[in-house]
């Protein structure tokens, strides 16, 4: 009986260590060693690390149950399962990594949008700003404009005084009496000549304005003569312009002789009066009215 | 009565043995795993919600086959092959959904620099 047992007992041991595999090294298990390879890449990666602790741990027990199995000489088909879950979980690892990733430049691209948005919005209310600036500097040029146009206005109001000039149907006049020329002579007085001198200031400044100058006497003495005095005298002060430099072009002239009295020629104040040169200021266009049109 | 005795003591020995060799050769079980069947369809679901069919086809495929065969083995009274199985399919699916979910964040980031370049441009367009 105790033969029978003690050989039961040593066909158990025996039986064990047939179980526990004594006898060399486990075979290669190429599933295993492939699993190794994916986790010691995976723990290398710092991304992994960070973003994936749990699946890599995961990883890391199948592992090392795997590697236990093997070392034991267990079932092939038990260390293949765990070498295959620690290899899944490796890769499941790899892709929460990559997912954590691409959710923080997710939030990155969100916030650089959001930066560009700004950028963009900033750039419109630059444009915005300088279109009004634009606006205003353009108002501003045409108010310091219409000031300008106004001012040369009042002070063309106070040439015209100085010129001692008549606001006519025609436009300014201005008219030069015979005391500036001396008795039956075409030449000027200087008092002439300063009036003229005005005049030709005032030509200089407003380059759009034409002269017509139209010389008259009185009724003394034969028409014919009377006529190429007038004519003479209007000349006269056509050429004391010209010498002050204002262009030939700018200045007519007529003589009208004894034609178009203002007074009467049977009073001597009358006919001081009819002797006399007008001198007519064209409107900002150049342009004259002949007096036959005119009157 | 004392030999009796000897036959009863052996037998139960040897009955004691076989049951230790019996529990450390092969811990078969008796139970069907189906918490672990349950649990797999419960992550492959998982998985399809978040478009594993369309970003992780593979792998979504390879455990429903494995979850398929797991429930053959489980018909068979294998449990212990068909838990294993089972517990390998839910892994593959687990990392179809991880697959999945890590595909669609890239495109969303892919669609996002997209829309900033596009941005860019108009903005340099419109100054």
């Amino acid at each position: 009986m105790i033969t029978h047992f003690f050989k039961l007992n040593a066909c158990f041991i025996l039986s064990v260590f047939i179980m526990l595999g004594c006898g060399g090294p486990p075979e290669d298990n190429p599933l295993l060693k492939e699993a190794i390879n994916h986790f010691h890449e995976a723990e290398n990666d710092s991304t992994i690390v960070m973003n994936a602790p749990v699946a890599l741990k995961e990883a890391e027990e199948a592992l090392q149950e795997s590697e236990r199995l093997w070392e034991e000489k267990a079932d092939k088909e038990l260390v293949d399962h765990h070498a295959y879950i620690a290899k899944q979980k490796v890769a499941i690892a790899r892709e929460t990594a990559e997912l954590n990733a691409a959710q923080d430049e997710v939030e990155r691209a969100e916030s650089q949008r959001q930066q560009v948005l700004i950028g963009a919005r900033k750039a419109e209310a630059i444009a915005a700003e300088k279109r009004a600036e634009e606006a205003l500097s353009q108002a501003e040029k045409e108010r310091r404009e219409a000031e300008k146009a106004r001012k040369r206005a009042e002070e063309l109001a106070e040439r015209v005084n100085k010129l001692e000039a008549e606001r006519t149907e025609r436009g300014l006049v201005l008219t030069l009496g015979d005391v500036l020329f001396d008795f039956d002579k075409a030449t000027l007085k200087s008092g002439g000549e300063r009036a003229v001198e005005k005049l030709a200031q005032f030509m200089e400044e407003y380059p759009n304005r034409n002269v017509m100058i139209e010389g008259f006497t009185d009724t003394v003495g034969p028409a014919n003569y009377n006529e190429k005095l007038s004519r003479q005298r209007a000349n006269s002060v056509r050429q004391a312009l010209l010498n002050k430099g204002i262009s030939s072009s700018r200045i007519q002239i007529r003589g009208y002789g004894e034609k178009y009295p203002v007074a009467s020629n049977n009073t001597e104040a009358g006919r001081q009066q009819n002797r006399r040169v007008e001198v007519i200021i064209s409107d900002s266009e150049g342009d004259i009215d002949e007096r036959a049109k005119a009157n | 009565m004392i030999l009796f005795n000897r036959m009863l003591e052996s037998k139960i020995i040897v009955v004691l043995y076989l049951g230790i060799g019996l529990a450390l050769t092969s811990c078969a079980s008796t139970k069907p795993p189906l918490q672990e069947l349950a649990q797999t369809e419960a992550v492959i679901n998982q998985a399809d919600q978040v478009g594993a069919e369309e970003y992780a086809p593979l792998e979504i495929r390879q455990a429903r086959k494995k979850l398929q065969r797991a429930r053959e083995l489980e018909a068979e009274e294998k449990y212990d092959e068909a838990k294993r199985i089972a517990v390998r399919a839910e892994v593959d699916a687990e990392l179809a959904e991880a697959k999945a979910l890590s595909e669609k964040a890239q495109n969303a980031v892919h669609q996002l620099r997209e829309s900033i370049r596009i941005l860019k441009e108009e903005i340099e367009r419109k100054q």
